[in-house]
């Protein structure tokens, strides 16, 4: 499965400029220091935090995209740092609950 | 569904409330951000966390939750424990991360806990262990603080829990600070029973005119002196507060202030 | 391409926080690592000449790296955390760095050890570049490389306005602030 395929099915906005990668599993936190220490590369990271301090955390644990939930609006120089690096910065208005589930009946 | 059932799939160790694993929860909240949690989360939820701190625990007791699930075996320290079985919540740790835990709940698919607080009634014997006296010179900064060092270091030799010795150190820190800045000089007795400790501060000053203002975060009467010293933030009687589980206060304008806290053992 | 193993992986990982003590009399800052649980800010106390005020507690973790191949392990008990590098100060040694590697698609990123201890005793260089290499090789994708560099080329550590890889304002029970409040 490819972002790609995610943002068509889950009618994701794509909030920076990318390209689509291959994702391998998904890793849900709120907390950089989780990531840090348990997300792997090509995971999709599910979270509510939008501070441009999670684009350096994205980069550094190589993850396929970043999804934000729950609709937060997310600063624009977190995007424009997203854009910078390549980051798949993705976003949808359902809580993280609610897109695990989906995610899953997808196949991940 | 039964939190039991939850415990069930997420094959979760239980920290506490294992008599309480039959009351029924409406919804699943996962979250790390403990404002969302407040402003989102719903009554009678189990949250799903990978926070394992007290503050997790008590934003779900404020948010009404039944119980949190830690994430990933993450198990937080005594104090939440302690805090859970006060307030009927549910503690579950997994070693499932949070996607899996999500994914298992999703697949398998749902009354307020009466919130009785239980105080610990202290003992009535009032057998005294040790008693000593110190005094607090108001107009000497240099050694400001040093009266707090060395009740400290009494306790430490005790060999009291350390926990507790910290919140006693920063208690009569702030109440020392308050003699050297607000007041002249005060004696400070220390005493310690077989339930618990008691430091009281007497000290001769200005008094404090209206004491329910002075215990209101952020109220201060501190000149900018005194704030350049990083004081004056008007948190030293609502750290006290805090830190301690008996403040009583009675104070004469003009003639000054006394203090009595008390720490349960 | 691409055909470096994975050689270091993470091993003893403990979550907690990081300390910031700040002594207002001489301005001076300390940090350590804690596993309280219920870390509260403001706490002050007094120890030796110096008051110290607790001003932030940021949740953090910390880890040791392991060689898989030879079991070695690298302890990491001495990095405070690491540091997106914003290029906040154009005169900056680390900001020209990051300037030129941007260029290159590589990111920096600035290993702090725990203060005052770093400030005369920083993390050795040896031990950074385990990091950059730990980095790098668990990556999938081309896009980008890691350079994990010393902090001490910062002159002025309170100007310096990067962004640490920590969490804060989580425990907060209003909504984070838009900016993030600076410590040093
Ligand atoms: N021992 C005292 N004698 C007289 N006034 C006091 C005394 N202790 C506190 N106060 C009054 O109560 C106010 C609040 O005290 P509190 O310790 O909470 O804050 P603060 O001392 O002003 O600032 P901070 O403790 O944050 O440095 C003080 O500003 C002062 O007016
Ligand atoms: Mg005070």
């Amino acid at each position: 499965m490819t972002t790609q395929d995610l943002c068509e099915k889950l009618n994701l906005k794509m909030l920076s400029k990318f390209s689509h990668k291959e994702v391998n599993g998904v890793f849900v936190s709120d907390m950089i220091s989780d990531v840090m220490a348990g997300a792997k590369s090509g995971n999709l990271w599910l979270t509510v935090q939008t501070h441009k301090s999670i684009i350096p955390a994205a980069n550094l644990v190589d993850v396929a995209a970043v999804i934000i939930t729950s609709g937060k609006d997310v600063p624009e120089e977190t995007i424009e740092l997203a854009n910078k690096f390549d980051i798949a910065v993705l976003s949808t208005d359902f809580p993280t609950f609610k897109i695990v589930g989906e995610l899953y009946s997808l196949g991940l | 569904m039964e939190i039991k059932k939850i415990q069930e799939i997420l094959e979760a160790s239980v920290i506490s409330g294992e008599g309480i694993l039959e009351s029924k929860i409406e919804h699943i909240y996962a979250s790390d951000l403990m404002s969302d949690v407040l402003a989102f989360g719903k009554a009678d939820s189990i949250l799903l966390t990978g926070l394992a701190t007290q503050q997790a625990v008590i934003s779900a007791h404020m948010a009404e939750f039944k119980g949190v699930v830690f994430i990933r075996g993450k198990i937080p320290r005594d104090g939440s424990k302690d805090f859970a079985a006060n307030h009927q919540l549910v503690l579950l740790s997994t070693n499932f991360d949070m996607y899996d835990a999500c994914i298992k709940l999703e697949n398998s698919k749902t009354e307020k806990p009466s919130p009785s607080q239980k105080l610990i009634e202290p003992k009535k014997s009032e057998e005294i262990l040790l008693s000593q006296d110190f005094k607090i010179d108001g107009s000497d900064f240099t050694s400001a603080g040093s009266v707090s060092t060395e009740i400290k270091s009494i306790l430490k030799k005790i060999g009291f829990d350390p926990k507790l010795i910290r919140r006693i150190a920063i208690s009569t820190y702030e109440a020392e600070m308050n003699v050297v800045m607000h007041a002249d000089n005060a004696t400070v007795t220390l005493s310690v029973t077989p339930q618990y400790i008691q430091v009281i501060f007497e000290d001769y000053g200005k008094g404090i005119p209206d004491v329910e203002k002075a215990l209101q975060e952020g109220f201060t009467t501190a000149t900018d002196e005194m704030r350049a010293m990083g004081f004056g933030s008007g948190m030293g009687l609502p750290n006290i507060k805090r830190n301690s589980d008996e403040l009583e206060i009675e104070s004469e304008v003009g003639k000054g202030t006394k203090l009595q806290i008390k720490f349960l053992i | 391409m691409s055909e470096i193993k994975n050689v270091w992986e993470m091993t003893n990982i403990q979550f907690g926080f990081i300390v910031y003590e700040k002594c207002y009399q001489t301005n001076e800052m300390r940090t350590y690592f804690s596993l309280e649980d219920n870390p509260i800010l403001g706490d002050r106390y007094r120890e030796g000449k110096r008051h110290w005020t607790r001003v932030e507690n940021a949740q953090s973790f910390r880890f040791d790296l392991k060689n898989i191949n030879t079991g070695e392990v690298v302890k990491f008990d001495d990095l405070m955390g690491l540091m997106f590098c914003s290029g906040c100060l154009p005169d900056c040694e680390l900001a020209v760095l990051q300037k030129k590697y941007e260029a290159e698609r590589s990111m920096l990123i600035v290993a702090f050890g725990f203060f005052p201890q770093a400030l005369t005793d920083p993390i050795p260089k040896s031990k950074l570049d385990i990091l950059s290499d730990y980095f790098n090789q668990r990556r999938n994708h081309n896009r980008s490389k890691i350079i994990v560099a010393s902090s001490t080329p910062i002159e002025d550590i309170s100007r310096c306005r990067g962004d640490f890889l920590h969490d804060v304002d989580m425990l907060s029970q209003e909504p984070p602030p838009k900016e993030r409040k600076q410590i040093f």
